[in-house]
């Protein structure tokens, strides 16, 4: 009955179960690494996990100036739309779900988590949601463009190595080129994208040197600053979801490869790249940088991020 | 069936209740029950006449062929005036009609605070009569004329409504602009006729077929460039962002849901099938390039203002460039886009002039620096209008996200199929450009509705039921239209793409059986269409978007005990739990003003938003040289490359 | 002869068309409207025009061999632009009216509120 499987990808693998299982233990190995690098104990790799369940169970506030049905609704759509991506995300060989230009659909559901918290936090009425919220919508303009340029310079590589249509933009596309010729991230021409694609990550996350929608220190966590209880809860969740679909989008694109065809071993592998990845991208540049204002940060992102595209673009733009 | 007589006569039956409407309402329009009631007939009756065709034309892939008089073309020759209705004329005429029915019962409640005089309802089925026969006729002089009606009635309904800043304003430049399209279309379509001796386009389409003589090239171009003027796409653009702003808001609503239509479908006509020449690559660069600008310098425009509906405007220029730009591509899948892209924009585009209509109704303002925390006084305003927004920015599930899919996927296959790399960028373009679109968008939704309330917009109460059921409608059309997209291509975009590459039967259905292939130099080559592209929904995504749905419902019933304490009136007794977060102090309101929201990134385009600033100069004489020069640019264009 | 029409058809719909992008008066701007139309009624006025031809009004038994009319179609075409154009120009002059009412002035350089 292929509608039990799907409700078995959905609820259990890949989707929520094992979404959140992920994502606590990357988030929890991404504080750990970052305290080791700052010669710090940290906390226990569970600690996220057990700052989730006491979220969930203290009080709800809801403001008077706020929309209490958007206020509510907010974390729970931008959870489900990262939910939603993972499913989309082939693990080797095995993909829950694929359609014929799925890198779109990627494309834009990683546009809803952002647009919930933006969403959230105007509905909140709060003035720090309020410049918190025209931050992180600066930053997902700022690193659209070069993400976009990415997903392109891969679409040309595989499109044309595959030699249907000569473009792709297909999941399945990529992890079947993938499968055939070994990981992306091999080959020269693709290495100044896997580069963008690894600056792309910490600003998508939301974590350090761009976190400037929730520079808690200026803006007091810009549009959560109203949230408290469950909905704060799960906007945490989110945080530490959109590490792991952004680091297992990376490692589907650029790490991908034959695999070991037993399903299970395969995740662990995905995991255990989701874990560098993070650990590149995440972890070491928070640990060593310091925020960005939200003007450097746009800058930073359609000149430099976006040039590193680019050249990858052009050189997959000829064949190379 | 008792219709099947009367199908022939639908074209011009629909037509003719519009424009009969108008007049009745002129002559016994005295009291505003008359007048109310004579408008909903006409634009009901009409609906029902263009709803009878659906099937014979959709669904039977009929071509329906009306001569007025019963002039049929004798020797070869059509003289007399005929209406011709194929896939793409339906298509095109199905959108004006559900503008003009939708429009016209929010009108009824809305104009009475709006001052538009007592000819709005004469002018307003006199603006739907034209455009439905603009896009129905297979006369090419007929089009002229009603180009000719379509910009009167615009200019008028602007210029009426004195309580707005810039009417008459933006109604003389409207009409400035307006006419020097329609001169240009008028001397192409002479030129045509020097050339042909015929003004039937199925005639003109057949004799023009490889003939791509100076003087046709030269009308072709002049054509092109009135239509363009038409359409609003970039460098003639300035009025239309003027008209759509002072325009009542159901007006606007006509003016960008099936006006700037027109203009499209005027595009299409003339190089698909009367001239055959989109086969060109020369023509395909000219429109993407239009197409490409349009997208990206009415976004960015958009960014900068802090009007709702002059924002709206800049939107409708960006989205038309969209589906320039995939029409231009000349592959099945572009034209797919593109027209499902047209309707989805008169859907969302239309849903959200309502919503600024709504806004302004309520609280009498459409500055987004004056409003603020509008979603507790409106909550069915603040959810249509944000169905509408989610659909123009493209966000899954609802219908931009479809239309701009298959356009991203048409130009990123044309980049590869010989395109050359500037149809790369032309992808990127569109991509970041409905990224930019959301982000306008969230600036209106923190500036209108949410965000702090103001204390002078206290009294504001949600809009009359007759106001909400045109808007509901539509919201309800974005989703399904979004969560079908199936359906939708096949029944309804389909038979459009087919007609729109289906010359010889539009010239044998008009001309009679054998006349194509016995005039046309060059057989018609059409695009292979393949169905094959309906794939993003498969019956198994709609398990899990079900499942999906369901969760996030029992989460939010969950959710759901958040509390919230009693309103405070003053300070004494008053739990500060409840109160919005200032930092510790007491401060009872402090905004951030719609203009100041992303300003990280327009300090970042500081220099291009300057210079933009001034090429939108607000006189008139510089509007008309865009638009002349463009024409003269078009033109040596085409010279030196057809 | 006809050569004439056709060139000075197209030196008034230039000067119509020049009349509109510099001159900054709204009374010239709509005279330039006019110049723009006419221009384009002469060209399609001489587009039908026959040599020798007679008018296109005939009875039956009253055409001889040889004889030829003018197209009569742009004649027509014509007349329906003229009327267009005579519509255009007043709806053109009312709204200049109220403007100058409202802005006491003709020079388009300040009628500018909407910009940007």
């Amino acid at each position: 009955m292929i509608n039990w499987w799907i409700l078995f990808y959905i609820l259990i693998f890949p989707g929520f179960l094992f979404c959140l299982v992920a994502a606590f233990l990357l988030s929890g190995i991404d504080r750990k690494l970052v305290a080791r690098m700052q010669k710090r104990i940290g906390p226990p790799i569970l600690q996220n996990f057990y700052d989730f369940m006491k979220l969930m169970g203290k009080e709800t506030i809801i403001p008077h100036e706020a929309n209490r049905a958007v206020f509510l609704a907010a974390p729970v759509v931008g959870l489900l739309a990262l939910v939603t991506v993972v499913l989309f995300i082939p693990i080797y060989r095995f993909s829950a779900f694929g359609g014929i230009a799925d890198v779109v659909v990627i494309l834009y559901l990683l546009t809803v988590p952002a647009v919930a918290l933006i969403v959230g936090g105007a509905a909140s009425g709060s003035p720090y949601a309020g410049v918190g919220i025209s931050r992180e919508m600066v930053a997902v303009l700022s690193y659209e463009l070069p993400l976009v340029m990415v997903l392109l310079a891969i679409g040309k590589k595989v499109g044309l190595a595959l030699g249907e249509n000569a473009v792709t933009f297909s999941m399945a596309n990529i992890a079947a080129y993938q499968n055939l010729f070994g990981p992306l991230i091999a080959k020269w021409s693709m290495i100044p994208a896997a580069l963008a694609m690894l600056l792309v990550i910490p600003c998508e996350v939301g974590c350090h040197p761009f976190d400037v929608a929730e520079a808690e220190t200026e803006i007091c966590e810009g549009p959560l600053v109203e949230y408290s209880g469950a909905p704060l809860g799960i906007f945490k969740l989110n945080y530490y979801l959109k590490m792991f679909v952004m680091t297992a989008l990376f490692t589907a694109l650029f790490l991908g490869g034959r695999g070991t065809g037993y399903i299970a071993l395969d995740a662990l592998v995905f995991f255990l790249c989701c874990v560098c990845v993070t650990a590149v991208s995440m972890s070491l540049v928070r640990a060593v940088t310091a925020r960005l204002k939200v003007e450097q940060v746009f800058k930073f992102y359609w000149t430099v991020v976006a040039g590193l595209a680019l050249i990858s673009l052009v050189l997959a733009w000829f064949g190379l | 069936m008792m219709f099947e007589r009367l199908i022939p006569h639908c074209p011009v039956l629909a037509v003719m209740t519009l424009f009969l409407g108008a007049f009745l309402t002129a002559i016994f329009g005295r009291s505003k029950a008359a007048r109310r009631i004579l408008l909903m007939l006409a634009s009901l009756l009409s609906s029902f006449f263009m709803a009878l065709l659906v099937k014979p034309v959709f669904f039977d892939g009929q071509i329906i062929s009306y001569w007025m008089g019963n002039w049929a073309p004798r020797a070869g020759y059509a003289i007399g005036i005929g209406f011709e209705v194929d896939g793409l004329s339906l298509f095109f005429a199905l959108l004006v009609s559900l503008t003009v029915l939708l429009s016209n019962l929010y009108s009824l409640r809305y104009i009475e605070r709006d001052d538009c005089g007592d000819y709005y309802c004469t002018l307003a089925l006199m603006l739907g009569g034209s455009v439905l026969s603009l896009v129905q006729t297979g006369d090419i002089f007929t089009m002229f004329v009603m180009i000719e009606i379509m910009t009167f009635a615009c200019v008028a309904l602007t210029a009426f409504r004195k309580r707005s800043e810039g009417a008459l304003e933006a109604a003389f430049k409207y009409l400035i602009v307006g006419c020097i399209g329609s001169s240009l279309v008028l001397t192409g379509v002479i030129l045509l006729y020097a050339q042909c001796h015929t003004l039937n386009m199925a005639q003109l389409s057949a004799l023009l077929a490889g003939n791509l003589t100076p003087a046709t090239v030269f009308a072709f171009a002049l054509l092109l460039t009135g239509f363009g003027v038409k359409s609003y796409a970039v460098p003639f653009h300035f009025v239309a962002a003027d008209a759509y702003m002072a325009a009542p808001s159901s007006v606007s609503m006509l003016f960008s849901g099936m006006v700037n239509k027109a203009g499209v479908y005027g595009v299409i006509r003339l190089c698909y099938i009367i001239m055959q020449s989109m086969r060109l690559p020369a023509l395909q660069t000219l429109l993407v390039t239009l197409g490409t600008l349009s997208m990206f310098v009415g976004v960015t425009m958009a960014l900068r203002q802090h009007d709702f509906k002059r924002l709206l405007a800049f939107h409708s220029i960006s989205q038309i460039g969209y589906v320039l730009t995939a029409l231009g591509l000349c592959t099945a899948l572009g034209i797919a886009g593109g027209l499902y892209h047209a309707m989805n924009h008169t859907l969302f585009k239309g849903l959200l002039f309502l919503c600024a209509g709504a806004v302004w109704y309520a609280a009498g303002t459409t500055d987004l620096d004056r409003m603020g925390g509008l979603s507790k006084r409106m909550p069915q305003t603040c959810a249509i209008f944000l169905i509408a927004a989610f659909s123009i920015s493209g966000l899954p599930p609802f219908n931009g996200f479809v239309s701009k899919w298959i356009i991203y996927q048409a130009t990123f296959e044309k980049a590869a199929e010989g395109g050359g790399f500037g149809y790369i960028v032309v992808t990127v373009v569109a991509l970041v450009t409905s990224v930019m679109t959301l982000a306008s968008f969230i600036k209106v939704a923190q500036s209108v509705f949410f965000g702090q309330e103001r204390p002078e917009l206290a009294h504001v109460r949600e809009v009359p039921l007759s106001m909400r059921i045109p808007m509901w409608i539509l919201a309800v059309l974005c989703v399904v239209t979004g969560v079908a997209p199936g359906l939708v291509l096949t029944y309804v975009v389909a038979p459009a793409t087919y007609a729109v590459t289906n010359v010889t039967g539009y010239i044998n259905t008009m001309m009679g059986a054998g006349y194509a292939e016995s005039v046309m130099t060059v057989p018609a080559q059409s695009i292979p269409v393949d169905a094959s592209f309906a794939g993003y929904y498969s019956p198994v995504s709609w398990l899990i978007l079900f499942a999906v749905l369901l969760l996030a419902f029992a989460l939010v019933a969950l959710l759901g005990k958040g509390s919230r304490g009693a309103v405070c009136q003053d300070d004494t007794g008053c739990d500060d739990k409840y109160a919005v977060f200032f930092g510790g102090e007491r401060v009872t309101r402090s905004t951030v003003a719609g203009s100041d929201l992303f300003w990280g990134f327009r300090y970042n385009f500081r220099h291009y938003f300057r210079w933009m600033g001034n090429v939108h100069s607000g006189v008139v004489n510089d509007y008309a040289a865009w638009a002349v020069g463009a024409g003269a640019v078009i033109i040596l264009y085409l010279y030196a490359l057809l | 002869m006809i050569l004439t029409n056709y060139i000075s058809s197209i030196l008034l719909m230039t000067l119509g068309l020049y009349v509109l992008c510099f001159q900054r008066n709204l009374v010239k701007m709509v005279v330039g409207l006019g110049i723009l139309d006419y221009g384009v009624n002469l060209l399609i006025v001489s587009i039908g025009y026959r040599a020798g031809g007679t008018a296109p009004l005939f009875v039956e038994g009253e055409i001889q061999p040889g004889m030829h009319f003018v197209d009569p179609v742009p004649q027509a075409l014509t007349l329906t632009s003229i009327v267009i154009g005579a519509c255009v120009t007043a709806m053109a002059l009312a709204i200049v009216v109220q403007l100058h009412r409202k802005y006491h002035t003709l020079d388009t350089g300040e009628i500018r509120r909407l910009r940007g």
